[in-house]
């Protein structure tokens, strides 16, 4: 494969206006076959609706992208400090792994009220909404990329007796660079949406405003008007920072070669007790901090007493556990889903190069339509059992997966490329041997993000159709005050999360130690 | 001397902004720093809150020395921690949603009541109407489980047998009651019903309260600690509400109209809100209002609350409500 071919995983399909074409005419038919049920609008009316409300819509959009645009530059940063961070002090990486997914895990209904009590009616909610929706998606894909490095190259370093920083600067950077692409590409969306529903919080204007007002109105014109511009927003950004990928890396990906190390060291039980010991620290010291009142912004002594001391403890805690398993059920099919199906596009897509020009539009579409939008008619379609359910979860938690994997798949080393065109392999030997091979870390990178999503998905169905679980119990605590049962809700989805992270790292140890050594590897 | 300094300069300030378009400030009165309050709303801009916009729009705030923030509500923006933490000083709020938080341990007192009548009804159309409560049982409801207690206290309050309703959880939207997926919806008199009048279509609504559902609403609440320490503050606050809803009561085609104006960017829109304005009349004003002023209340409709109340598992007392403020208002 070509430079160029590798770089062109970023980019849309040169035959982008037919692909276009396609999903304009597939949306049409879609809102035809279900007219009637306010629940979609077509992109006739969608073009009816933006000629007719242009100037409303442009000081939405232009409010929503500037916060977007903010919590997009703020997460990422956050990301690339956290990543270095991680890589230059090996022994605080589990520590910072550990907290970086337990902040990830933080649900809306309870960070909401507090940013907005902390930051004022202004934009900050929305911000900070945005960066928290952004920073673990660029952070996962980093940590590999650092250490997608050949270890002749960590040689070369340290015969100039250089050391850590160094390497950091000259070669990991650089061998992290596809992987960061990798990451900002998956914000992109993330963060328009984290924007739009960090608006939910009381916000004055934008889009995510207009959209709870348009909802209720019935408005359903400009719903999806919203939904569209939202979702162009966020296809012009992936291509745009497709573009800039392209214009960076010109260089082949390397052949990585690592001694096998001595894998199977992973987070043991002595780690995961320091990283609770640090998260129930951290939450006990942000709060007392900002002089949080214990009414809405528990302390861990506060969760402690309503769940284990007080008289009713015993009822607290089979509700919250009654909930969890409830979730729990939902979250490894509509992982698995989601996963595979990320994957399963990204592979498609490589074995038939003319699918992007559909599929790569369709996924940063569908990833950035508001789920309130979406779900209705989905939940019309596929009611409110198991299949609507793992359906949504899978629509609201693949592309990560599927732009890691993409990303994945083109690391597959040039000459060994090389060697299989000479002996005229055909596309589907190449993906086995090589590019299956090669996308191992990336596809990890994937299925550790994709743990805290999916629990996070999860909740969200349950508030919005099923009614059940952790999402519903949150639901009803905020509205009720109950902000110890939304408190202990949130240890319940991190501890979930946590644990499904632990899980998907076991796996990752024993397939890595095999395909890409550097990466297990101290 | 510097703190002379300071309040030197803010009163410059106050005095400039009097002289630059803000007609209404300072006729007379000596220039001082405006308090800055805030009001918690508990939903989005709209003509829910119109009686507030008057009040800011004609500077009766500012004239009583109050420089009044309101801060809109949202899907994920409860009323009770600002008002808790002190980033505003009252909230719009409801008794049910304050019995809550006080059993949580809030210090809530209802200081008005906006909303005499809940705004709670049922939903349906016309060709299969749920126009009373005996009409529920095999019907599908669409609602948000949280709501469920709400359910139950009517149908315990009309002998009907709540296990014989279907509950659907669905966002809050007439849609699934448009397109079939549930018979009926629980939602406000004043907004799912008025977005279907306004798409034409026409339903039903039966409202919880014509048949024993007690539960003030849109109520105005502040900590003991506010009320005890800013009197003066919550009775200018207050007083400018009073006013600004009678001149609403006058007038809700120009409330509408000023709310429109007021939000350019929030999307609403002038028919809707004309008609989500006629419709709370009714559940704002009446008899009692008329003769006592807006925002107050009887002992009997606080008894009533709290029967309702505790149908919906909310012990408390009368002591809830405190008329001081009001009282303090319309100088009774």
């Amino acid at each position: 494969m070509s430079a160029r071919a590798a770089a062109a995983a970023f980019r849309p399909a040169p035959n982008g206006l037919a692909g276009a074409a396609l999903l304009v005419l597939g949306w049409e038919a879609a809102a035809r076959a279900f007219a009637g049920t306010y629940l979609i609008a077509g992109p006739v009316d969608v073009l009816a609706y933006l000629s007719g409300n242009g100037a409303l819509m442009a000081r939405a959009l232009s409010e929503t992208l500037g916060n977007a645009a903010l919590g997009f530059v703020a997460g990422n940063c956050a990301a690339i400090l956290l990543a270095a961070a991680a890589q230059l002090w090996p022994r605080g990486r589990a520590a910072i792994a550990g907290l970086a997914l337990l902040v990830f895990c933080l649900p809306l209904v309870a960070t909401g009220p507090i940013l907005r009590v902390l930051l004022g009616p202004g934009p900050g909610p929305q911000i900070v909404l945005a960066a928290l929706a952004v920073y673990y998606t660029t952070f996962v894909p980093l940590l590999v990329g650092l250490r997608a490095a050949p270890a002749s190259w960590f040689d070369l370093v340290r015969s100039y007796g250089r050391g850590p920083v160094t390497e950091l600067r000259r070669v990991r950077a650089r061998a992290a660079l596809p992987y960061l692409f990798a990451g900002l590409q998956i914000a992109a969306p993330a963060a328009f949406l984290g924007a739009m529903v960090g608006e939910f919080t009381g916000a004055e204007r934008g889009m995510g405003v207009l959209t709870v007002r348009a909802m209720r109105a019935l408005d359903v014109e400009a719903t999806w008007a919203l939904a569209s511009v939202a979702a162009l927003v966020s296809i012009l950004a992936y291509a745009g920072i497709g573009a800039l990928a392209e214009m960076v890396l010109r260089e082949r990906p390397p052949v990585i070669l690592s001694p096998p190390g001595a894998a199977g060291r992973g987070a043991g039980p002595a780690r995961g007790a320091l990283v609770l010991a640090l998260a129930v620290a951290a939450w006990w010291i942000v709060l007392e901090a900002a002089g949080l009142p214990t009414f809405f912004a528990k302390r861990p002594d506060d969760f402690w007493a309503a769940f284990v001391t007080a008289p009713d403890a015993a009822a607290a805690r089979a509700t919250l556990l009654g909930a969890l398993a409830e979730t729990a059920i939902y979250v490894l099919p509509g992982y698995l889903a989601g996963l595979l199906l990320g994957a399963g596009l990204a592979i498609a897509i490589l074995l038939v190069p003319a699918a992007a020009a559909v599929a790569l539009p369709l996924a940063v579409a569908l990833r950035s339509v508001p789920i309130v939008t979406s779900a209705p008619l989905l939940v019309l379609a596929l009611g409110r059992g198991a299949v609507g359910t793992v359906t949504l979860v899978a629509i609201m938690v693949f592309f990560p997966s599927f732009v890691a994997c993409l990303h994945g798949l083109r690391q597959a080393p040039g000459q060994v490329l090389d060697v299989f065109d000479s002996y005229a392999a055909g596309r589907v030997a190449r993906l086995v041997h090589v590019q299956v091979p090669a996308m191992w870390p990336a596809f990890f990178a994937a299925a550790r993000m994709a743990v805290p999503a999916s629990v996070l998905a999860v909740t969200v169905v349950e508030w919005l159709a099923t009614g059940q679980g952790v999402g519903s119990l949150m639901a009803l605590s905020a509205s009720l005050s109950d902000y110890d049962m939304l408190w202990g809700s949130v240890v319940a989805v991190a501890l979930l999360s946590g644990a499904g992270y632990v899980a998907v790292g076991a796996v990752e140890r024993r397939v890595l130690a095999v395909y890409a050594a550097e990466q297990v590897a101290g | 001397m510097a703190g002379r300094g300071i309040i030197g300069r803010r009163a410059v300030l106050a005095a400039g902004g009097a002289a630059l378009g803000l007609p209404l400030l300072g006729r007379g009165r000596p220039a001082h720093a405006q308090a800055a309050i805030g009001m918690q709303l508990s939903w989005l801009h709209s003509v829910q809150f119109a009686g507030s916009y008057i009040a800011q729009d004609r500077g009766w705030w500012r004239e009583a020395g109050l420089d009044v923030t309101l801060l809109q509500g949202g899907p994920n923006a409860p009323v009770e921690p600002p008002v808790v933490s002190g980033t505003a000083l009252v909230g719009i709020s409801a008794a049910d949603y304050t019995a809550a938080a006080v059993a949580q341990g809030a210090p809530f007192k209802i200081l008005a009541v906006a909303m005499q009548k809940n705004p709670f009804v049922v939903a349906s159309l016309p060709g299969n109407p749920v126009a009373a409560p005996g009409d529920l049982p095999g019907k599908r409801i669409g609602m948000a489980l949280a709501n469920t207690p709400v359910l139950e206290a009517l149908c315990r309050l009309n002998d009907v047998d709540a296990s014989a309703v279907t509950v659907v959880p669905t966002q809050y939207s007439a849609a699934p009651l448009l397109n079939g997926e549930v018979d009926c919806l629980l939602c406000w008199e004043t907004d799912l019903p008025v977005a279907m009048a306004v798409q034409g279509v026409e339903s039903v609504t039966m409202l919880l309260a014509d048949h024993g559902y007690s539960v003030h609403s849109q109520t105005y609440i502040a900590t003991e600690e506010s009320l005890a320490e800013r009197r003066a503050e919550l009775v200018a606050l207050l007083s400018g509400e009073v006013r600004g809803w009678e001149a609403y009561r006058e007038d809700p085609v120009a409330a509408a109209r000023l709310t429109v104006a007021r939000f350019p960017d929030a999307g609403l829109d002038l028919a809707t809100q004309r008609l989500q304005a006629d419709r709370q009349v009714p559940l704002m004003f009446s008899d009692l209002t008329e003769a006592r002023g807006f925002g107050w209340w009887t002992e009997e409709a606080v008894a009533a609350n709290i029967e309702t109340l505790a149908l919906l598992g909310r012990d408390v007392t009368a002591d809830l409500w405190d008329r001081s403020i009001l009282e303090e208002v319309h100088g009774a």
